[in-house]
């Protein structure tokens, strides 16, 4: 194995001074009054070395591994100066170990260990991983060879080497050279224009520009914007115009900066200058790749990513993946979405002092980004560079970071209110099939609370979804509409699924349960697992809490089927058609988030794989369709449950209580009256409908 | 291919040539020491039927013996479709995670009304009454009043 000489050096130095590399004796201990529970892995196979090119400077050179055993050795960064150092021993000292290796889950699909000491494997953990390295497809298949997994925005952030071989080749391409950004920051969002419309409309325009140079010249203006000064009538048509012509230069760069990041897909014809198909997919992969979370289209985030640099793109992924990392390895759940317009919110500490409620993922993502030397896209261009991709695999990092509130504890009193804002029973639509708007100032929100003495100190606030008018599939086979409202009142969490399958009922619209998709080189139809999960395209996400109202005197829960879970509609929980079928949605990452903090600061059991072996058949067309379920996921039971409230909101429309049964759908004729309507508590969660394609934006329960 | 006999049972193994297909990501359960599992596919009613693994097939199930299908432990899914004479072809999942016994139910063709999902016929227009759109009446107005938001 070859070292650099100088880390050899100062190695042989650290022996020599009688320190024990195993207390990281050369790291100073934190400025920080109470320790930072740290996330160990518990069996992670030994890191390989990192071979380092003698002729570096110490300056870029990757610290050498060795002295430090390889399965306790973190990388610190002080002064510039990369080194090994034990991680027991930085964590006994105070420093916080971030994983920052390509084996790395959230703390949901860790591997545990039962009381017997024997592993319980989480079954969807080797997706994860795969789908994180684009190494594997949803399925859990292998990816195709030069296939990317632009998974951010569904709760599965790339590891450090996707990321590395990210920064290493963007470093190479020109996609921003020569860009006219001036452009592209002229153009705030460009609408969608239907294929078929865009020539009529290209000549509308046309013959309107042209008038609008006759009357130029007539009235012996310089320039259009003259002409609208002399003329204020023909000022809406001059902006129009020049607004279009504006479009078009920056739909222009677009495409030319999508097709240098080979975001359009290989067979998708796109016609130059057109919002078709291929566009859009290609837009959609370029949001899911940076994590934005608008519809397909050029809207407002969509153009500032497109504008900037493919570095400075990936930095801000660097810091996204980092942020998930920084999060787990502190466990912390604050992140400034309790802050209103006044500031943040506040408590009283124990001291009688006034504190306020801080942006903990912010403030350690910060301190982490700072300390490892990657606050700039050069920085981690850099930091990249030194490192092999070896390296990443099994990568942990020591880093000090700010000292957590006094509320936290290994056993918080949390809770769970659930407010489901402005809430419509009203058929959207009226007997002649004519959809009314049901519009909503105050969207549903999720609110996790702490209790401290005496005070209820709000952690975070999400938007979250309530449930809506839904299609569904009725025992004699056609669909119908159904209100899948969300329940009001006090519940409990007390079970908590990662990766949780949902069992899908016989009211799911058929249509749903099937997707085309090669198999071994064939293109048929499956049934779509997707939405049953595990996976991130699932109806419950990447993890689901399941709400219920607790037994008393020996009986069992009363489940009426309602979920808060992770979602892969992401844009549904701020759409104003986004409705769930009565659960409460969260984006993927925060749903991870929010439930490895409650497992890791309440009292919990794991009970592990829940084995179903659960099939189900149905008949599409001339063919069965077998559903098949190994599993229900992998299950903790939190003990005692977690309190959860659910507000009923404010009711608007004439309606005041929902209507229980079925409505048949507007110009659908069906052959008798509607059937009963089911009510497992199964039935009541249905699935995404629109999964991946569209993350939520077209989700809406009326016709 | 490795084709072999295990028991009674026809057996596929398929796990040699697609060993190569595994993630390279290393993770703890790698580690094990059983590294294939095997799937055994049957009929309910017991029938010969082929079994394809998209354009390949996998094998015919020797009734009164099942099919055998050997892979390497956790490399993924296999969607399967399963057809015999006189019956719906049948499409179904086989996993890996663990050995696995598939027991795949028949519908011969003239029982295809007895699945879920099929469809009634629609009466001939004008002698059903049903009318998509016209949404039902309102339920009658509840006499206690709406419970107040509780903050």
């Amino acid at each position: 194995m070859k070292y650099a000489p100088l880390f050899a050096i100062q190695a042989c130095l650290a022996l020599l001074s009688g320190c024990d590399v195993r207390a990281v004796a050369s790291l100073p201990p934190p400025q920080t009054t109470s320790s930072v529970k740290t996330a160990t892995p518990t069996s992670k196979p030994a890191a390989p070395a990192a071979p380092v090119p003698a002729s570096k400077s110490p300056a870029t050179q990757a610290p050498a591994p060795g002295v430090v055993p390889d399965d306790d050795r973190a990388l610190v960064i002080r002064d510039g100066q990369e080194s090994w150092t034990s991680a027991s021993g930085a964590a006994r000292s105070g420093y916080t170990i971030v994983d920052l290796g390509d084996d790395w889950t959230p703390f949901i699909f860790e591997e545990h260990r039962g009381a017997d000491g024997q592993s319980m494997p989480n079954r969807y953990r080797r997706v994860f991983l795969g789908l994180a390295n684009d190494t594997l497809d949803e399925d859990g298949e292998p990816l195709p060879a030069g296939e990317k997994n632009y998974l951010e925005l569904y709760g599965i952030p790339p590891s450090l080497g996707v990321l590395r071989a990210r920064f290493l080749e963007d470093e190479k391409q020109k996609c921003h050279e020569g860009a006219n950004l001036a452009a592209m920051e002229a153009v705030e969002t460009t609408g969608y224009v239907a294929p078929e419309t865009v020539v009529p409309e290209e000549k509308r325009i046309a013959r309107m520009r042209s008038d609008l140079e006759n009357a130029r010249r007539k009235a012996h203006a310089q320039t259009l914007a003259e002409l609208a000064a002399k003329n204020p009538k023909l000022e809406p048509k001059v902006k129009l115009v020049e607004r279009r012509a504006a479009k078009k230069l920056a739909m222009t760069e677009v495409e030319r900066r999508l097709a240098c990041e080979g975001m359009f897909k290989h067979g998708v014809k796109h016609v130059a200058g057109i919002y078709d198909d291929a566009m859009r997919l290609a837009v959609r992969r370029f949001q899911q790749k940076h994590m934005i979370y608008e519809p397909n289209y050029l809207r407002h985030q969509t153009m500032d990513a497109l504008a900037r640099a493919p570095l400075s793109n990936d930095h801000e992924a660097l810091v996204r993946v980092l942020r998930e990392r920084v999060v787990a390895a502190t466990g912390v759940v604050e992140d400034g979405t309790v802050d209103s317009k006044s500031g943040p919110a506040t408590y009283t500490g124990a001291n009688g002092q006034t504190l306020p409620v801080r942006n903990l993922v912010e403030e350690m993502t910060q301190a982490a980004v700072e300390q490892l030397g990657l606050a700039s896209p050069e920085a981690a261009l850099a930091f990249f560079k030194r490192h092999s991709a070896a390296d990443f695999r099994h990568l942990r990092a020591a880093v000090h970071l700010p000292a957590l509130p006094e509320y936290y504890g290994p056993n918080m009193d949390l809770s769970i209110v659930i407010d489901r804002g402005e809430v419509w029973y009203d058929l959207p639509w009226d007997a002649a099939g004519v959809r009314h708007a049901q519009p909503r100032k105050r969207y549903p929100s999720f609110h996790l609370y702490v209790k401290y003495k005496e005070q209820r100190i709000p952690l975070a606030r999400w938007q979250t979804t309530i449930g809506g008018w839904r299609a569904e599939q009725a025992s004699d086979g056609y669909e119908y509409y159904r209100y899948k409202g969300s329940d009001v009142g006090p519940r409990v969490i007390r079970n908590v699924v990662a990766g949780p399958v949902w069992i899908a009922p016989e009211s799911t619209p058929i249509r749903t349960l099937v997707k085309p998709k090669t198999v071994n080189g064939l293109w048929q139809r499956v049934v779509n697992y997707d939405e049953l999960g595990p996976g991130f395209l699932s109806a419950y996400g990447l993890i689901a809490g399941y709400l219920v109202v607790p037994g008393k005197g020996g009986k069992p829960d009363w489940d009426n089927g309602i979920r808060a879970h992770g979602s892969s509609e992401y844009l549904s929980m701020s759409s104003p058609e986004g409705y769930s079928h009565g659960c409460h949605r969260l984006p993927n990452h925060l749903a991870i988030r929010l439930y490895s903090f409650i497992l890791r600061h309440r009292p919990m059991r794991i009970l592990g794989d829940q084995p179903a072996n659960i099939a189900r058949q149905f008949l599409l067309d001339n063919d069965v369709f077998e559903i098949r379920v190994p599993s229900r996921g992998y299950q903790y039971v939190l003990e005692p449950p977690l309190p959860v409230d659910v507000l009923e909101g404010e009711i608007k429309g004439t309606l005041k209580k929902p209507i229980l049964t079925y409505v048949p759908k507007p110009g659908v004729r069906y052959p008798g009256p509607p059937p009963e309507v089911p009510n497992s508590a199964e039935g009541r969660a249905g699935g995404v409908s629109s999964g991946r394609s569209a993350g939520g934006d077209d989700e809406g329960g009326a016709p | 291919m490795l084709l072999a006999v295990l028991g009674l049972a026809a057996a596929v193994g398929l796990g040699a040539e697609d060993a190569d297909k595994n993630p390279v990501v290393e993770e703890p359960s790698s580690k094990r020491t059983e590294d294939k599992v095997t799937i055994t596919v049957q009929t309910v009613p017991p029938r010969k039927a082929v079994v394809k693994w998209g354009s390949k097939t996998l094998g015919v199930i020797p009734v009164p013996r099942p099919l055998v299908v050997v892979r390497p432990r956790d490399s993924g899914p296999l969607d399967l479709v399963v057809r015999a004479a006189g019956f719906l072809p049948v499409h179904t999942r086989a996993y890996t995670f663990s050995d696995s016994r598939v027991a795949i139910k028949l519908t011969p063709l003239s029982e295809k009304n007895t699945l879920f999902g099929y469809r009634q016929e629609v009466p001939p227009e004008g002698t059903a009454s049903p009318d998509g759109g016209a949404p039902p009446p309102a339920p009658a107005p509840s006499p206690a009043p709406a419970p107040a938001p509780q903050r």
